[in-house]
Parts: C-alpha cells; structure tokens; sequence
C-alpha cells in the first residue's frame, strides 16, 4: 500500500515521531451553523447570561441590510441591542477599538456581538479587553495571556469565508497613529459564540470568494506542515482542505448557491482553529511583506504564492505533502513519496488555474502591481516576519527571492 | 529551588552572554534595526536585565527598572537559560505562562531569527568563561 493512503494517524511523522513534544487544545467557541440563523439565535444569547448586546459592523455590511436583518431578529426575540458602530474600516484601527468600548460602556451593553470579516471581528475582540477590563489597550494588554479571568460574552458572526478569526484568540489591530501592527493574544479573548450562515456570505463577489477561500487555504496547510503541528489541529487541518477543495470553486462559480458557501465558511472555521493553534509559515511571512509594500490584498497574495511557499519548503515537509494530496482529490497510489508530495502542489495549481479561469484569482506577482525590482524588498520583509519562526525550513534570503521570482 | 545558587551568578552570566552578542555584528546590526529595549524579568532568582537597542550600540543594564521598554520578558531563570540554548518552544511556553510577554508580540517575534545565531554560540560561551557545569541541554 502506498504510504500516502495510510489512515492520517497511522503515518510515521519525521524520524518515526507521531508525537510533537507539546501541543496543547483550547476551543472554547460555540459553533452553530446553519443557513438562516443568524436571525434566529437569541436563544444562545440568553444563555451566555446576558440580554444586552452592543453590535459592531462596518459600512458595506451594514448597507447591504445583513446587520439590521439580525438585530430585527434579535429584538424579537427579546434582546435589547444597546448599540451600533458600524464604521470599522479596511483594517482594525486602534481608534476604532477604542471607539467600540468606550460607545459600548456607554450604551450598557453587556456583551458585544461583530457581524463582519476579519476586521470588524478582530476589532471587537480587542474592544472587548478594555470593554470588560478597562484601562489602556496597548499600554496595559499588548501582548500574549496577559488575561487572567474571563471577560464579556463575545459573538463572532462571519460574513465572509477566510480569516477563521471567530475562532482565534489573536487580534491584529493596526495604530494608525504609529504606522504599527499590533498582536493581542488571549485564551479569554475568544468569542463565546461563532454564528456560521452561509446566507450572510452570499453576496461576496468572486474575487473576494476566491481569495478568502485560498486565505483559509493557506491557513490549514501551514498549520498541518507547520513546527507546532499537532493531531488535534491536524484533523482540523484536514478536514478544512478537504471542504476547501470540493466547495471553492462551487462558491465563486455559482455565490448564490448556499451549501458550497456554507462549505467554506466551515473550512474557514476549521481552518482558523487549526492555526491558531499549529500557527502559519513563510506563505504568510512571504503574503505579508507583499501586501505591506505593494498594497496585495492579503488573501490575493496567498493564492498567489501558497504553491511556491510548499516548493519553499518542500525536502522538510515531503511526507506531511503526501499525505495530504489524497485529501486534495488527488490520485497517488503506486507513488513515491516524492511523487506523491509533488501531487499536493499540482493540486493547488489547479485549483489556482480553476479559480483564474473564472476571473477570480491572479496567479502571479506580475499581475497585482508588484515590479519586478521589489521581489528583493519582499523577499528582505519576509524574513521579518514573526510567522516565518513557525516555518519548517529555515527562512533564508537569497531561497525566498528565488521563489518570488518564480510566482513573479 | 532551581539552577543558580543567587541572582548574582545568574545575572553575570546572562549579562556577560548579552555583551557577547552585543559585539557579534550578524547578531548586534538586526537588534540595533529594531530600536527597542527590552527588559528581562527573572524569577527564582529574582533578577533584571535591560537590552537597550536604542542607541548606537546594544547597552546591556543590570538591575534597571526604571527604563521604560517597549517589551517585558518575565520568565524563570531556569526557563531563560533553557531559552539560550535555543531548547524552549515559544509557543509552548507563552501558553503555559513560563514565559509571559508584555508589548508588541510581532516585533519580539521578528527578532527571533535574528538572534538564532545566538543559540549555537551559548554553549561555547558557558565553557569558555567557568559556566561549563550549567552546560547541561
């Protein structure tokens, strides 16, 4: 038999170890998914002790009518929405945060509800640390399980299909004020509560679909491959890429459909369990700096160099590569392990291919404004990067500029 | 009761391994990029150490508390000594709360790479300057 078609936890991890040396599981999150219930969940409300709920949103969201049509249905059911701020921007701005706790306080809610992607879930979760705790943001909680009790009930509700932020206990908020980046991570940060309705993702357009889609992805293959891999956050891993594999191009061929959108906005869930606690690599150090210089959306820029990254990496994680190719649809029995690892990249080609054929995705650098004289620029970023710790190989220059140069 | 008998052995050590990598260039230039000083809090013993990035040199201060830095390190001796060797799995020890971090996590985590060079020259340094018996990962 084939060592690629092996049961996922009956293959032999590098030098015969099944085991890491640590790993650790914390998902506290409730996850309830269905179409349509993001207007009908008061009762999970009720039972996080409180009936106050002060909701956050951001401008696009708010006027396609997803946040009103929630709050109508929240408020028949007998919770009081205290509040609205609906104007979180591209990014999760410090004063956004601050904005959102200070008007929530205000307002007497109780708990905080965020309707939205990444940011608007990244900012709420930040608010909620100074909401529950007050003092000073970053003076008093910039850093890592600073937290040491629960804080206010949190809703995650996701409307689109990528960051998997309903279920990390990080927030990237951006101090526009500093032009700095900064990271609060905290078991307590997490939301009590994510909401998964696919309905909500539905008027994504393709090009969104698509690289949110490749940004979940990224998220689950880094994290199966990654330094800080463990079983848990495998399976997730796995299961993630399977969805992601037989939903995405579903989802940006036909956004309409609910059960391909409501297959991505699970693998994206997987998927953000699966890294936050397995962590990402040189993908994202690599789609970090490019979208820092060049202005690449985030998830672009991991479609985009997701394959080369695995080429990056590929003589230290050619095992975990072979084994997930089966997972990807992808044919490997009589294959050597070489062989069949090398399958796992072709995968994503073309799924890459699938998802540029339908207009949706970009597949080089060359193409999304990046000159060819900055892959130098990138390639110095990327070995800044604070994801590429987490990298199987060692982040070298000189190796990363090579493969930019090939996604060019 | 840990490795080190008092802070005083524990502090000349580190400080001394500090220095060294303040005058190692491939070390020294990247930690002198980021600006930023960092301090070190120790338990068991308890001990404070400042790196000062800020300057045109890397500064290495005993004993300073007042400085404000940009990053607290807090963490046991034993664990910080283990870190050197490049032996504790950060993610590991930041969830189990062996090491906590105050700041910008990013900027320490960018700094990592930069001071792996660090991790090979520690052993060395033990043996070389009458550390050997705490030559032990």
């Amino acid at each position: 038999m084939a060592e690629a078609s092996l049961p996922l936890c009956c293959l032999p991890m590098k030098e015969d170890r099944m085991l890491p040396d640590f790993f650790q599981f914390h998902s506290p999150t409730k996850v309830i998914y269905a179409p349509g219930i993001a207007m009908d969940f008061a009762h999970e409300l009720k039972s996080l002790g409180c009936e106050k709920y002060f909701v956050v949103s951001d401008g696009i969201i708010s006027g396609l009518g997803l946040v009103q049509n929630i709050v109508d249905g929240l408020t028949a059911e007998g919770i009081t929405i205290t509040g609205e701020f609906l104007e979180v921007g591209q990014d999760a701005e410090l004063q956004n945060v601050n904005a959102i706790a200070a008007q929530a306080k205000a307002s007497g809610a109780g708990g905080l509800i965020a309707i939205g992607g990444g940011s608007v879930i990244d900012a709420t979760k930040a608010a909620n640390i100074i909401f529950s705790m007050g003092g000073d943001l970053v003076e008093d909680f910039s850093g890592a399980h600073l937290l040491t009790e629960p804080i206010n009930p949190f809703v995650a509700i996701p409307t689109t299909a990528g960051t998997g932020s309903e279920v990390t206990f990080v927030s990237m908020i951006y101090d526009s004020e500093n032009k700095t980046k900064m990271a609060f991570a905290d078991k307590f940060s997490l939301p009590d509560l994510a909401v998964l309705d696919p309905e909500l993702t539905v008027s994504m357009p393709p090009g969104l679909t698509a690289s949110t889609g490749m940004d979940a992805l990224t998220h689950a293959i880094e994290a199966y491959v990654g330094i800080d891999w463990s079983p848990i956050s495998n399976a997730f891993a796995v299961a993630a890429i399977e969805l992601i594999f037989k939903y995405l191009p579903m989802a940006v061929e036909n956004g309409e459909d609910v059960e391909p959108r409501g297959g991505m906005l699970t693998a994206a869930n997987l998927a953000g369990t699966a890294f936050s606690h397995s962590m990402v690599g040189v993908v994202h150090g690599m789609a970090h700096a490019t979208g820092g210089l060049y202005r690449v959306p985030h998830g672009v820029a991991n479609g985009i160099l997701l394959a080369h990254g695995m080429e990056y990496n590929f003589e230290e994680i050619k095992e975990q590569l072979a084994r997930l190719a089966p997972h990807m649809g992808e044919n490997v029995n009589g294959l050597s392990q070489d062989e069949a690892a090398g399958k796992s990249i072709e995968a994503v080609r073309k799924l890459t291919g699938k998802l540029n054929a339908l207009k949706a995705l970009p597949l080089k650098l060359s193409e999304v404004g990046v000159p060819k004289d900055g892959l130098s620029k990138i390639a110095a970023a990327t070995l800044e990067d604070g994801t590429c710790v987490y990298n199987p190989r060692e982040v070298e220059e000189e190796e990363v500029l090579k493969h930019l140069e090939n996604a060019f | 009761m840990g490795l080190f008998k008092d802070a005083e052995q524990f502090e000349t050590m580190l400080a001394g391994f500090f220095n060294l990598m303040a005058k190692t260039p491939v070390i020294a230039d990247k930690l002198l990029a980021a600006k930023m000083v960092i301090r070190f809090k120790y338990s068991d013993p308890d001990s404070v150490i400042v790196v000062d990035c800020s300057g045109d040199a890397v500064d290495v201060r005993r004993g300073d508390t007042d400085t404000k830095a940009l990053v607290e390190m807090s963490m046991s001796a034993d664990i910080a000594h283990k870190f050197w060797f490049g032996k504790v799995n950060l993610t590991a020890a930041l969830t189990r709360k062996q090491m906590v971090a105050k700041g910008p996590i990013p900027k320490v985590l960018k700094l990592l790479p930069a001071i792996k060079p660090s991790y090979a020259m520690y052993p060395t340094y033990l043996n070389e300057n009458g550390y050997g018996d705490f030559n032990i990962y």
